[in-house]
């Protein structure tokens, strides 16, 4: 009974004196905030939030199935490499089971999240940024888990923070039986059907806007083989707004048996097109260009760029491309940009990218020869040009065998500067901020890191 | 000193020439109950033996001759008498008149079974299920408010429950029915489904398992003791309450005295509409746009049936066996699905189980078998058991019970085709289960005992879906699971019975076999299908030892260790096909040292006060736990993901129980809970292991009145209290924002009942109310368990007829 009573005293002062330390540092973040703003409007300079995401540790080093918590700052207080912030002690957990997929407004100013497992997977709230740990609750919940089920794979998308799309995709196997419904030794494999479904969300008034199923068919060569579209994610709109594009990665399973197979030809890489926003008349289309997967995993995997949408792959036997879908809404094959050309690697593969404005994009990425660390494939920074297909890794930015971009999620453009966190796995880091333009590279503010635990970006 | 004389006497007792006879007996009160610890002395000669817990006795080497005996005890009055050895075996039956003056003020250090159990050494609760019985309680309501115990249940009667003891849950801790794993049985006999009217007692053993219950159980195990009596007895009872919930038991034996057959019966049926109220964040209906509208709801898919029995019939006490029973059991059940594992916005309607079980079983028990000293108890089951999971139906349903509408304002159905994610499925798994348990026990004499067990248990499951093709069915693989478990343990008693102590050293081999059909060629270059048999074997040791000192009768001392394991199941060695997972043929169990230390005060006695404490202090440490690696870039498009060891957590933290009676007729009881569950960083942090009920306490408080409104009645009150700690899904540290999302709140949940004993002395009613002020209760991040309910029972109950 002593000792517990002991060990109350003892949480009890450390929660007083976290609280403390807590309230007064959230104070300060608050008047610097309050007074930035004001010369902010004064002179005119522009100032946004910028929120720090960070996913803490399970029970294994780099899992982050403890936790995503987010803590924001000022774009000034980004680039200050005297600030520095521990969202692990003092920033706000996400409301989602397992990690959360986070998107935030163009300005800043708001977060997105839509709660993935648990009790309430599915359902989507949103946050007003208002600096440190507040994120204050705005507007009404809606689930979409009675349309893409508890772990949806969802996106903003780039029409002015008015919209959000979740896709889901189950399938079937197909057999006959050959004409003899009661003889059952002459049944076949014919096709494996893929049922895709897609629902768009209004952001703004958390509402459902339309959802729509489709059976999403291969071309019969290739489902005779046993391919079918295995996982569908990052929908992202074309330039005219009338379509939406969806990622898609591929399986295949031995006709024979119809068990999955695992050693299998990498068919082209494709993307299925639909209207929009009826999303109505599902087709594939296939590049010749890069084959993997374009269903990227929790980074946004394409982005609309003067016209064209650019498109990252993922497990090319080639090392990653980034594809490009023209006005046409097809596969442009004659443009070809191969990161492990680009880069002079082997086995380049793109975690995450963003492009800014100006068609220069920063890349995180692993290839075969990077170091082993705790939790995978150390991860580098690159900056990419999509106009001239070049891309150089970020040397000014320090890497660590331990540095690990596997989850990965955000990157915020600011004009044509892209704001990256960098921290090894346990390891304290930096925000650094690239300038695209000039290749720049600013050391921004410091982010305490805690054992097993690692950041996932800025938003 | 003393150990080598009673070696001596023994051998020399052996040697003894002939024409002397053996005297055993039984000492029984009026009612036919056995004396436990009363003594035999022969006036004319040194011998003197104690009576055992059924009240017999042995005495050896008694040359011919008429001897006088004396009994005394201290629950009946003295008695001498003579009699004739004159035969190499004679038997008596000694009865003796209770005694009726003052008991109150003889000081009785004679132990129950449940307390010579709890002071053995090991960490073991002995739960009594008498009173339950007569009550609205369920069997695993009864576990939950053991010490150290801790029930997750998945909603209301007849939902999944997991296990946890001193903070180890899940495949870490082995149920059992008189030895033989519930995983024989299936979920359709289960603590869910058995009356505790069928049960004798429960024995909780944590961290540290006896040699007689050997299994690959890491951090303890429940095994339920069924009824094992030789006495005629009838009892039935049925009971009616809240949310539809009838429940009706009837157990019966018949004993023809003269040749000692024997016939067993119990039956029970079991239902349950479950549809209690239900409110909360993800309670809600949802309108045009997805607009949701929070409401209170009733459950609408959550029914509950069970029914089954055990007939056995065969011999006891005859001069070949104790008891020698063969028979059946027999079991099915239906539980409708309303949510998964959490609590959505999506509750289901048309998902169910089934499952059903047929087993042959076969009892053989007998003391002194072949030989004086050694006993022999074997328990086999053999048999087949199914089970089903049943969701076809697409249409999507609201909280209400109606059809859900979807943002158009139309009705819906889900594009995954059923109500759980992952589509329609009508997936069967048959098993033709076995399992034998053979335990032979050799007492030396009073100090030394030695006993011999070993553990069958086979496994060949089959699975199949009436929703896939032929095809499809042809290639899901099968798999197969023998286990073999030995035991060997030494039982010293000694320093007048002050020290108690076994030591004990478990081998388990346990084989694994897949068999996956594939495509081959024939000679002839046709395709065949041929089976692909894999088999993996694992052989492991494990030992430790329990042990009690009693520095006076009521203070003992008690320690216990083990190391003990978890052998990897079938899925943890052969992956499975649907997650991508393959096989690990090397994988290697989970180890964990485990310890106890504690101590029992008791039991005191003041006047009219009596009372007992008892506090246990334990340690689990868990390496090569075995888990899934995480997900990266490297394997996220891999089909050769394995299961490894690689993690590890460690429980430690105190359980402690009081016991306190005032007269007869007022009884209180309280205990408390509280551990750490962490697991260690390879730097050597610590780090809570989430979603843990880590602290519980539970109390109870009776009364009972004796002929309140008639002679020879009984009326007893009943108050009980759980309170279960909050705790978090995620670990959140203070200063951190949004923890309230995560948290499940502290729970506090009362109940009321009374029982009335009429005059006729086999007829008991029983009236309950749960959770009186309709608290919420949840588990599993806010599933909700059922509010205040009600709940009526008659028994009627015929001993010795």
């Amino acid at each position: 009974m002593k000792r517990t009573l002991l060990n109350f005293k003892t949480l009890t002062t450390t929660f007083l004196t976290i609280s403390l330390i807590t309230s007064c540092s959230s104070d300060d973040t608050g008047i610097n905030t309050e007074t930035e703003t004001e010369t902010e409007t004064e002179t005119g300079e522009e100032s946004r939030w910028i929120t720090v995401a960070a996913t803490k540790m399970g029970d294994e080093a780099g899992d982050g199935n403890g936790g995503t918590l987010i803590y924001s700052i000022t774009s000034d207080e980004a680039k200050d490499p005297s600030v520095s912030i521990s969202p692990f002690e003092n920033g706000f957990t996400a409301p989602s089971n397992r990690t959360a997929r986070l998107q935030s407004s163009e300005d800043g100013s708001t977060i997105f999240n839509i709660s993935y497992a648990g009790d309430t997977g599915g359902t989507y709230t949103k946050y007003i940024v208002e600096g440190g740990q507040t994120f204050t609750q705005s507007g009404t919940e809606v689930s979409i888990e009675p349309y893409v089920g508890t772990a949806p794979r969802w996106i903003k998308l780039f029409d002015g923070d008015q919209t959000g799309a979740a896709v889901y995709v189950s399938t079937e196997n197909e057999i006959s039986d050959n004409g003899t419904e009661l003889d059952t030794s002459d049944d076949y494999y014919v096709r494996t059907n893929a049922t895709i479904s897609v629902v768009t969300l209004d952001l703004e008034n958390s509402l459902i806007n339309n959802f729509q199923e489709h059976s999403v068919p291969l071309s019969d060569e290739e489902e005779a083989l046993g391919y079918y579209i295995s996982r569908i994610d990052m929908p992202v709109l074309n330039d005219a707004g009338d379509k939406l594009y969806i990622g898609a990665r591929l399986s295949k399973l031995d006709p024979e048996t119809t068990e999955t197979e695992s050693d299998y030809e990498i068919l082209g890489s494709k993307t299925i097109v639909l209207d929009y926003p009826s999303l109505l008349n599902p087709s594939v289309i296939t590049s010749t260009v890069g084959h993997g997967n374009t269903n990227g995993y929790r980074s946004i995997n394409a982005f609309l760029y003067d016209g064209s949408v650019y498109q990252a792959n993922q497990s090319d036997p080639e090392g990653s491309y980034i594809l490009k879908i023209d006005a046409d809404n097809e596969y442009d094959d004659s443009y070809v940009f191969n990161l492990d050309d680009a880069l002079g690697v082997e086995g380049a593969y793109i975690l995450a990218w963003r492009p800014a404005t100006n068609g220069k994009a920063v890349i995180a990425y692993r290839h075969d020869g990077s170091e082993e660390g705790v939790a995978g494939a150390q991860g580098f920074f690159a900056l990419a040009d999509l106009n001239a297909k070049t891309a150089t890794k970020i040397d000014a930015i320090p890497y660590d065998a331990d540095f690990y971009l596997f989850q990965y999620q955000g990157f915020v453009v600011d004009g044509t500067e892209i704001y990256v966190t960098e921290a090894p796995v346990g390891q304290n880091g930096n925000i650094y901020v690239i300038d695209t333009e000039t290749g720049e590279v600013t050391k921004g503010a410091e982010l305490i890191n805690e054992e097993g635990s690692h950041f996932i970006g800025t938003f | 000193m003393r150990i080598s004389i009673v070696i001596i006497t023994y051998l020399c007792a052996n040697f003894t020439f002939s024409q002397a006879g053996q005297l055993t007996g039984t000492v029984v009160l009026e009612n036919n109950s056995p004396v436990i610890h009363a003594h035999i002395k022969i006036i004319e000669t040194n011998h003197t033996a104690v009576t055992d817990f059924d009240g017999k006795f042995k005495i050896k080497n008694l040359t011919y001759g008429t001897y006088t005996l004396i009994i005394s005890t201290v629950e009946a009055n003295k008695k001498s008498f003579s009699t004739t050895i004159d035969k190499e075996k004679n038997t008596l039956t000694i009865n003796l008149k209770r005694k009726t003056n003052k008991l109150n003020e003889v000081i009785i250090n004679g132990k129950s079974k449940e307390t010579e159990k709890e002071t053995s050494g090991y960490s073991v609760n002995v739960i009594k299920t008498k009173e339950a019985s007569i009550r609205n309680i369920q069997t695993n309501e009864l576990l939950n408010t053991t010490v150290g115990v801790k029930i997750r249940q998945n909603g209301g009667l007849g939902s999944n429950v997991t296990y946890s003891l001193n903070g180890l849950s899940g495949s870490s801790i082995k149920i059992f029915i008189d030895g033989i794993p519930t995983s024989i049985y299936g979920s359709s006999f289960s603590l869910n489904s058995m009356p505790p009217s069928m049960i004798k007692n429960i024995e909780v053993y944590k961290g540290v398992v006896p040699g007689y219950l050997a299994d690959d159980a890491l951090g303890g195990a429940i095994n339920i003791v069924l009824h094992k009596g030789a006495k005629n007895n009838f009892n039935a009872s049925v009971s009616y309450g809240s949310f539809n919930t009838v429940q009706a038991s009837v157990n019966g034996l018949h004993r023809f005295d003269n040749s000692g057959l024997t016939i067993k019966a119990s039956l029970f049926n079991n239902y349950s509409d479950n549809n209690y109220k239900v409110s909360g964040r993800t309670v809600v209906t949802t309108g045009i746009g997805g607009v949701q509208t929070p409401i209170t709801a009733r459950r609408f898919n959550d029914v509950y049936r069970s029914t089954g029995g055990m007939a056995q019939i065969g011999f006891t006490k005859v001069n070949w066996a104790d008891q020698f029973f063969i028979g059946f059991t027999a079991s099915d059940d239906y539980k409708e699905v309303q949510h998964g594992a959490f609590m959505t916005i999506r509750p289901y309607k048309d998902r169910f189980l089934e499952s059903d079980v047929l087993l042959t079983n076969l009892i053989y028990q007998k003391k002194d078998f072949i030989t004086e000293g050694l006993a022999i108890n074997i328990n086999g089951l053999y048999g087949k058991r199914n089970r089903v999971v049943n969701d076809t139906v697409a249409t999507a349903y609201s909280w209400t019970g109606e059809r859900a509408i979807d943002y158009k304002g139309d009705e819906y159905e889900y594009t995954w085709g059923s109500q759980q994610e992952g589509g329609p499925t009508l997936a069967k798994i048959k098993r033709q289960v076995a399992s034998i348990r053979t335990g032979l026990s050799f007492t030396i004499n009073e100090n030394h005992k030695v006993l011999i067990n070993h553990a069958y248990n086979g496994i060949d499951r089959e699975d199949s879906d009436d929703l896939l093709s032929v095809l499809e069915n042809t290639f899901i693989g099968t798999r197969d699971l023998y286990k073999n478990i030995y035991s060997l343990t030494y039982e010293l008693t000694a320093l007048e019975q002050k020290l108690r102590a076994s030591i004990f050293g478990k081998y388990y081999h346990q084989k694994t076999i897949s068999i996956d059909p594939a495509i081959a060629e024939d000679e002839n270059g046709n395709n065949i299908v041929v089976d692909e048999i894999v088999s993996s074997n694992n052989k492991d040791e494990g030992y430790g030892f329990a042990t009690s000192y009693s520095i006076v009768p009521n203070i003992t001392l008690l320690a216990s260790a083990e190391k003990a394991i978890r052998l990897p199941d079938e899925t943890e060695v052969f992956g499975n096909d649907g997650d991508n997972v393959v096989a690990n043929p090397t994988i290697q169990p989970e180890v964990s040292n485990n310890l106890n230390l504690g101590f029992r005060l008791g039991r005191f006695k003041f006047k009219n006060h009596q009372f007992t404490v008892s506090s246990n202090f334990f340690i689990r440490d868990i390496t090569d736990r075995i888990g899934l690696p995480i997900e990266n870039s490297l394997n996220i498009d891999d089909e050769l993901i394995v299961y490894v060891n690689q993690g590890n957590a460690k429980s430690k933290g105190i359980d402690a129980q009081l016991n306190y009676n005032y007269n007869t007729n007022l009884g209180l009881n309280f205990n408390i809970s509280h551990f750490d569950l962490t697991t260690t960083t390879d730097a050597g942090t610590e780090i809570n292991i989430p979603n843990t009920p880590f602290f519980t306490m539970n109390g109870g408080l009776q009364y009972s009145i004796k002929n309140p409104f008639h002679k020879k009645t009984q009326l007893n009150l009943f108050y009980s209290i759980y309170f279960t700690g909050e705790f978090s899904y995620l670990n959140i540290p203070e200063g951190v924002g949004g923890a309230d999302f995560f948290k499940v709140p502290e729970q506090i949940s009362q109940d009321l009942g009374i029982s009335y004993a009429f005059s006729d002395k086999k007829t008991v009613m029983s009236f309950d109310i749960k959770n009186i002020f309709d608290k919420p209760l949840y588990d599993n991040l806010r599933v909700q368990k059922p509010g205040r309910a009600f709940y009526l029972k008659l028994n009627y109950t015929i001993n010795n007829y």
